[in-house]
Parts: C-alpha cells; structure tokens; sequence
C-alpha cells in the first residue's frame, strides 16, 4: 500500500492506463471479431500475438528493420497464417459445440507455443530499439508506448471504418447478425469466415509487434494476451465492437491505477479478479452485447 | 420449353425423421406456384433443400436444366434464386439501405442505384438510414422481400410472406409479386392463408408428412378430399 499518492501520479497512471489500453482494445477487437462471426473463442489469439513479436524480432535481428516497418511483415503473414488456419483447422469446429472449439484453439496454441520454442528457444529476447520518455511537464512517458498507442489507435479506427464502411466489411457484419441469411444473400460465409480470421490474426500480430519493443519476448508471452484480450470483450459485451474499445481502455486504466495501491504481484491478479467479478454481476457487458 | 426448376424424388431425413420424403415437382418459367400443407409437412425443409441451407439425402434438383442439389446456398443464389423466410430474418444492426447493399452483386454503383428504386418501390425510402431492427414488422417485412429483388432472380420462393401483414401491405406485397410475374419472374410461396393461395396461385402442390399428396389448380385441389383429410382429419 502507498500512502503518498499525489494527483501527479494519478494522472501518470491514468495516462499509462490508456497508454495501454489502446494496445488491449486493439488486439482484443481481433478476438472479439472471431467470437462475433462464428461463436468461437480463439484460444490461440495471443500465441499468434506472440508469432507477431518474433517477426519483428527476427527482422529486427537479421536484416536490422525497423520494428515498426515489421508491422508490414507481421500483420500480412499473420493474415496468411489465419486464413489457413480458419480454412484447415477451426472451419472443421465452427458448428460444433463450444467445447469443440475451445480444445481444438488450445491445441493450436500448444503448438504455436512449441514451434516458437523449437524456432527460437526459450531464451528472453529483446528489440532495444526506442529507449527514453517524452517528457511533458510533471509527467513522462515511455517512447516506446506512446507510438504503440498511436499505431494502435491508427490501426484499430481503419478496422473499425473497414467494418462500417466497406461492402466487405458489411459483409462481415451481415454473417455475424445471421449466417443463413447471409448465405441467401450470395455472400460466401467460408470466404468471409477466412477474412475474418485473417484481419484477427493481423490484428494479434499488429499488437505482438508493438509490444516487442516494449516487453521480452519469449515463446510463452502470448497466452496473457489471450486471457486479457477475453476480460476486454466480456468487460465491453461480446459481439459489440465498439465495447471492445471501451473494454481495452478500462482494462488498461484499471490495472495501472491499482498498481498505485497494490504490490506487482497482487496486481497481476486484478484483471482475473474483474473477469469473475464481471461474469457474476454483469455477464452481457458494460454495453451488452447480443446473446449467445 | 423446359421446367425452370426440377426438383425429382428428393428426400432428407433428420435422424429417423423422412422430413421430405421423394417429393417431385416442377415449374414452369413465368408462373405463380403454391405450397401448402399442415404444420411439419415440409414445406420448409424443401425450401431449405432447393436453396442450400441443408443438403439433401437423395433426388435431384435442376434449375435451368442444371443440377444445383449439392451446391453452396451461396452459389444456388448465384444461379438466380431468392428466397425471404418464415420468421423475418433482417440484419437488425445494419441499416435499411445496408441491409440490401450487403446482397452480393456485381458493380456496386448498380447495386446502389437498384436499392434506391426497390426502397422507393415498397415506400420506405426514408427510412434507408434506419437500423432495420427499429423498423416495423411489416416494413421490415417490405425490406426482407425487396432484399430477394436485388439480384432480380428469375425463381423467387416466399415462405409465408402474408403471415402478420395487415391488408393494406399484403394487397401491396400481392400486387407486386403479380408484378413480378409478369415480368416473366417464377415465384414459389408457402403459405397458410388459403384466400392468398386461391387468389394469388396457378397451381397448388400439397404436402403432408414429407410426401407429396396432391397437384393442380386451387380450385380443385381445395375440394380434393385427400387434401381436406390431411387438414381436418377423417
């Protein structure tokens, strides 16, 4: 417990907080996107998070790419690997009952987990790339996680405006609100389902990229990002897309502002603690999401 | 000329439920067609089966002369078949004029264009804007049928569209599928309002338990006693 808790610091949590929670909102709106076209929950969304990390790494590494240019690299090979893997693997469990689904993404994840273990080792790495803070005023803040929001946010609007704007994008919306009438419509719903996996799997990579620079990377960071990625849609209402957004931002907040009061251990607890506490009182979400 | 749509001997079955069982028809390209039948007889299912949504056991389905049983219900709307739903099946979270861009066509400026005249055709053009879950039941009703119209499909089957419709919508949505008609159009309707069925059909096919019962014009088929026994009972 901290005593001395100026506003000062209040408002560098908060700023944090959001700092990110738009990284959460970002890559949680990937998970949220395939639970809301075909009801399954990706366990494997922060394995393939973390595929996104060693991209940048390796890059960063090998040729010396600039970690954010690797977001070039990382979100159109992710786009790839989803799309196979909607199209060989999860295609199979979509109409199955929800346990189908959650054993065959965990398994998926165990691999990807085993594959960047064999690949890559266990060892820590790192991109020591952007290191320092922008300092404003009383408050400072991270390089690092500054551009991170601002990429995050740069790429969360453009998914958002391709969902609303788009024919494709409608397309997308129409097979989440019901598939056989989608299906009547002339819309390929396997097709679509691909898209969706693939724009999801970008979306994981996007966030694994960013945070390469920011935290170590090693084969098992992604599953946090799973279950953080789950707390923001059940936070904002599963199959709302915007709720995504708000979830991630409070997320973030939440768990910056009780660093101030608890220990780094007890922290690490406060977001599992939300989820039950989430689940019990408000299932359907801050803004309620649609019934499944 | 051929049958603009053959559908022979087909049969599906549900676990030990024969919920279509060898059912034979065929219809002629430019013709209003009915099919009734008690409450689980199949009709439904046998729309399913020629648009689709599931997969037949056995028989055949040709269109246009051309096997489509076995085929995406996105590829059958392809060939040119619309359908509406018992239960109005909208989009609710996407907007009227959404609602029928989302319908797979080709060039979009078209597709803009052909929305704007079938909202102006059923009356609801100022509502294009509105998410179709706060529209009406009878317009979203409207939205439903003219979402069928926007590829123009030369077969267009309506599960029960009079169902819930207050007059003044049902003589318009009759009027329009009369319209439709004859524009050379083919339609195939379920419905239970049999003053819609003999003032609106050609011919009548009867289904009861899956079979097909009995054929041929309203006027016969309403005193057919077969027919009156599968709805009234001996």
């Amino acid at each position: 417990m901290n005593p001395f808790i100026t506003p000062v610091m209040l408002g560098q949590v908060i700023i944090s907080g959001l700092l990110a929670g738009s990284l959460y909102a970002m890559v949680a709106l990937g998970l949220g996107l395939i639970f809301g076209v075909m009801r399954v929950l990706n366990i494997a969304h922060g394995p393939l998070l973390m595929l996104g990390a060693y991209v940048t790494f390796w890059l960063f590494s090998t040729v010396g790419l600039n970690p954010y240019l690797s977001l070039l690299v990382s979100m159109p090979l992710l786009y790839l690997l989803g799309m196979l893997l909607q199209r060989f693997l999860v295609r199979r469990v979509v109409d199955a009952p929800e346990l189908s689904s959650l054993l065959l993404t965990f398994g998926v994840s165990i691999a990807l987990v085993n594959v960047a273990q064999l690949a890559f080792t266990s060892d820590l790495r790192a991109v020591e790339y952007l290191t320092g803070s922008f300092v404003l005023g009383p408050f400072a803040f991270s390089k690092s996680r500054v551009i991170a929001c601002a990429i995050a946010i740069a790429i969360t609007v453009s998914a958002f405006l391709f969902l609303q704007k788009t024919r494709l994008g409608k397309a997308i919306r129409a097979v989440s609100q019901s598939r056989e009438v989608a299906q009547v419509c002339g819309i390929n719903v396997g097709r679509i389902h691909m898209i969706a996996f693939g724009l999801a799997s970008a979306l994981a990579a996007a966030g694994g990229s960013l945070v390469a620079v920011m935290v170590a990377i090693q084969p098992e960071m992604g599953q946090v990002y799973t279950f953080k990625s789950f707390l923001v849609i059940v936070l904002g209402g599963a199959g709302n897309y915007p709720g995504a957004l708000l979830g991630g931002l409070l997320l973030g907040l939440i768990e910056q502002v009780s660093s101030l009061f608890l220990t780094t251990q007890v922290n690490e607890a406060v977001a599992y603690i939300l989820l039950v506490l989430v689940l019990l009182v408000r299932p359907t979400g801050l803004l309620g999401g649609r019934a499944s | 000329m051929p049958p603009i749509l053959e559908v022979t001997n087909l049969t599906k079955r549900f676990g030990g439920v024969t919920a279509v069982n060898r059912v034979s028809l065929s219809l002629d390209a430019g013709r209003i067609y009915g099919l009734i039948g008690p409450n689980g007889s199949g009709k439904t299912t046998l729309f399913n089966c020629i648009t689709g949504l599931v997969r037949r056991d056995a028989g055949e389905v040709r269109f246009k002369r051309r096997r489509i049983d076995g085929l995406k219900p996105h590829q059958v709307f392809h060939h040119g078949i619309g359908r509406t739903f018992q239960v109005i099946r909208v989009f609710p979270e996407l907007t009227a004029l959404e609602n029928l861009m989302v319908v797979t066509t080709g060039d979009h400026a078209r597709a803009c264009r052909r929305a704007g005249e079938l909202l102006r055709f059923v009356k609801i053009e100022s509502l294009a804007g509105e998410y179709a879950g706060n529209l009406s039941y009878g317009q979203q009703k409207l939205l439903e049928f003219i979402r069928v119209l926007m590829t123009d499909p030369e077969l267009i089957l309506l599960d029960e569209p009079a169902a819930g419709v207050n007059r003044t919508l049902l003589n318009e949505l009759l009027d329009a599928v009369r319209a439709l008609r004859d524009r050379g159009k083919t339609i195939l309707l379920v419905e239970h309002d049999m003053k819609v069925v003999m003032g609106l059909c050609e011919t009548v096919f009867v289904l009861d338990h899956g079979e097909k019962l009995a054929e041929g014009p309203p006027g016969v088929i309403q005193s057919d006693e077969r027919v009156i026994e599968a709805y009234f009972g001996r």
